[in-house]
């Protein structure tokens, strides 16, 4: 019962009034780029990053954690009513929670979307506070080839999961670990791949990686579309969101079966929460094809329920790993993973040993940020699709204003704004032609420690590459992979086969 | 479709020739890298040969994969009115406005600066007003400016106005 102690003293570090105004800042702004079309949690906390260092590190945090979950709130909100997913997460939602609300039900479809994404990430976070001490305990004796193996099993499963593609995720990945070994060898001190330019001695800052590709490549891909793509309209809905006992009862078992199948999707890094979001809608299917009179088709409220709660238990849990062993599963996770690096914290195990009031009051959040977001969403869900009205041009053109100043404002250097161009257009051209950018993302912030630390294995062994497998640990690791590696490509072999949606 | 040329949905191979480049520019940088005496293995050359190695197979795959299966052709449904899938003439607007930010920026100072790129992006992005925009442009440069540089301190470049 040690984590509840530490648990309510983080409540008492997060229910400051600073940093309670930090969570309502953060899931206000968070819902907010969630409910823009076409705009998701990644780009709002790529955007934010540079503004933190402003921030002492728990107020920065505890507003990321706001923008994390306000952003999956809001994109379900606007898949509901526009049928247009902001990130892959809320694709899910859109099939079923889309139908009920062309069939005037929208009321009924936020209310399942806010409850079921509240209970999720309540049951993740809970989850997170019982089990990440002890996962960190374990994480504690891993030595540089367990580093190394984690790090492999986040590069292959982000990178072969996600997408159509292998050869495309790990193009992207390549891209990723390339750009992050550029500047001085940390080992030998050795100058890499600078051209002799003073600005990238110390490397290319992942602060102008992250908002060029996340944010300045989004939104010339927008710019490419935007006239071209047919135009999509919210619909208009009236009348509380609010379930009646019957809908309660028929949603509840779908809610707690997506829990389920999201909690365990946080540790295992597959690219956020695309897939236990779709694996839970396809349960549900199932389960309702056996019912005398199946819903599914006609606006079943468990096949909006179920992805919903799945993809916030995922993304709860996936904060957790973050913070516990300092795996990011998702691009928005590797963002705040930079966010630590950036204040000299390194997540994993030695975290929770030397900044403990930081953890606790970042894990405390998440249950102040949820309830913020259930009390802005559920109620005021109408409210937020008032937000369209700012005309895409103006919208867009702040963006890019606020992608030059948060760039500048960290080096005060020319060369990064040329930087921030460049390394946008390859993110456009990466966009253009569908390559995931999570993988690009995890290589360039996992990129620097899957160096050293295999360096450092062999540089032990004097070369001999047995280390690597030489623990229970890394046969763990490497085994859980093979595991996953071979699901996937079973489910995309049937997917392929059976294309009934 | 007769016409059809075969680049023609095969831009892609623009991706697998980016990483080639990219891989060339590394290759280029452990051939010329100067490791001191007495490294012992592996050095700063290791990580890098692995990645190298691993993006011209990625890049030989790639453009396999592009030319067995080019983009469909769309047709048909107003798709077809464009020549190119990519609206380039309002990516232009806004690359080439981010070029002008970033040369101009400390010359001009943020507020100038910052204004030119609020306008290239909205006019690329489909907005007709360019009078309006532009006072919008000055307006919301000028809110960021008080708020950031002067409200939170951030270091952004007054340019020739600072001088006034």
């Amino acid at each position: 019962m040690e984590s509840l102690s530490l648990l309510m003293e983080g409540f008492a570090g997060a229910l400051t009034p600073m940093n309670l105004l930090w969570v309502v800042l953060g899931c206000l702004l968070g819902t907010a780029v969630g409910v823009m079309p076409g705009l998701g949690s990644s780009m709002a906390v790529a955007l934010l990053l540079p503004m933190t260092f402003a921030l002492e590190p728990t107020a920065a945090f505890i507003m990321f954690a706001g923008v994390y979950f306000g952003g999956l709130f809001g994109d379900s909100t606007m898949a509901i009513l526009m049928n247009t997913p902001g990130q892959a997460s809320a694709i899910a939602s859109t099939f079923e929670g889309h139908r009920m609300a062309k069939d005037g039900r929208a009321p009924q479809a936020l209310a399942t979307a806010a409850i079921g994404a509240f209970l999720g990430g309540f049951c993740a976070a809970v989850v997170v506070v019982f089990l990440a001490p002890g996962l960190a305990d374990f994480a504690a004796g891993f030595g540089a080839a367990e580093y190394f193996a984690l790090a492999l099993f986040a590069f292959v499963a982000t990178s072969s999961i996600v997408g159509d593609s292998v050869a495309k995720g790990l193009a992207a990945l390549v891209i990723g670990l390339g750009l992050a070994t550029i500047g001085m060898d940390g080992i030998s001190a050795t100058e890499r791949s600078t051209l002799g330019i003073p600005e990238l001695f110390d490397g290319i800052s992942i602060v102008t990686v992250t908002v060029a590709v996340l944010a300045l490549g989004e939104v010339f891909h927008i710019a490419s579309r935007v006239r071209r793509d047919p135009k999509t309209v919210a619909m208009k809905t009236s009348g509380r969101a609010w379930l009646s006992r019957a809908e309660f009862r028929e949603a509840g078992p779908a809610w707690a079966r997506g829990t389920a199948i999201g909690l365990p999707f946080g540790i295992i890094p597959v690219g956020g929460s695309e897939v236990p979001t779709f694996m839970a809608y396809d349960l549900e299917r199932r389960i309702d094809r056996r019912r005398p009179r199946p819903m599914f088709g006609k606006g079943a409220i468990r096949g909006l329920a179920a992805p919903e709660a799945a993809g916030n238990a995922t993304t709860g849990t996936a904060m957790g790993a973050l913070l516990a062993l300092g795996l990011p599963v998702s691009a928005t996770a590797a963002i705040m993973l930079a966010a630590f690096q950036q204040y000299g914290l390194q997540p994993g195990p030695l975290l929770f040993d030397r900044a403990p009031d930081l953890v606790w009051s970042l894990l405390a959040s998440f249950f102040v940020a949820l309830v913020v977001l259930l009390i802005i969403n559920l109620p005021f869900a109408q409210l937020w699709a008032k937000l369209l009205l700012i005309p895409a041009p103006y919208l867009y053109a702040g963006i890019t204003v606020f992608c030059g100043l948060g760039v500048y404002a960290l080096s005060a250097a020319q060369f990064d704004l040329y930087l921030l161009l460049l390394i946008g257009l390859v993110g456009f051209l990466l966009r253009r032609y569908d390559i995931p950018l999570a993988p690009l993302m995890i290589g360039m912030v996992l990129g620097p420690l899957a160096e050293s630390s295999l360096r450092e294995a062999l540089l032990s062994s004097n070369g001999d590459y047995s280390v690597l497998v030489s623990s229970w640990i890394a046969w763990l690791l490497y085994g859980i992979l093979a595991v996953v590696l071979v699901v996937t490509v079973r489910t995309k072999l049937r997917g392929r086969r059976a294309t009934d949606v | 479709m007769t016409d059809v040329g075969f680049w023609h949905g095969r831009s892609g191979l623009a991706v697998p020739a980016l990483l080639a480049a990219f891989v060339t520019y590394l290759l280029v940088g452990v051939l010329t890298m100067e490791v001191p005496e007495g490294t012992d293995f592996p050095g700063p050359r290791f990580f890098p040969i692995i990645l190298i190695t691993a993006g011209y197979l990625l890049a030989a795959l790639l453009v396999l994969h592009y030319l067995r299966h080019p983009e469909p052709v769309e047709v048909g449904e107003g798709e077809g009115r464009w020549r190119t899938f990519t609206d380039w003439r309002a990516v232009a607007w806004c690359v080439g406005g981010f070029l002008v930010f970033a040369l101009t920026i400390e010359l001009l100072g943020w507020i100038i600066a910052a204004a030119v790129l609020f306008w290239c992006v909205a006019r690329g992005i489909g907005s007709a007003r360019p009078l309006f925009d532009a006072s919008l442009a000055l307006l919301v440069s000028s809110v960021i400016y008080l708020a950031f540089a002067q409200g939170l301190g951030l270091n952004l470049p007054a340019g020739f106005l600072g001088g006034m």
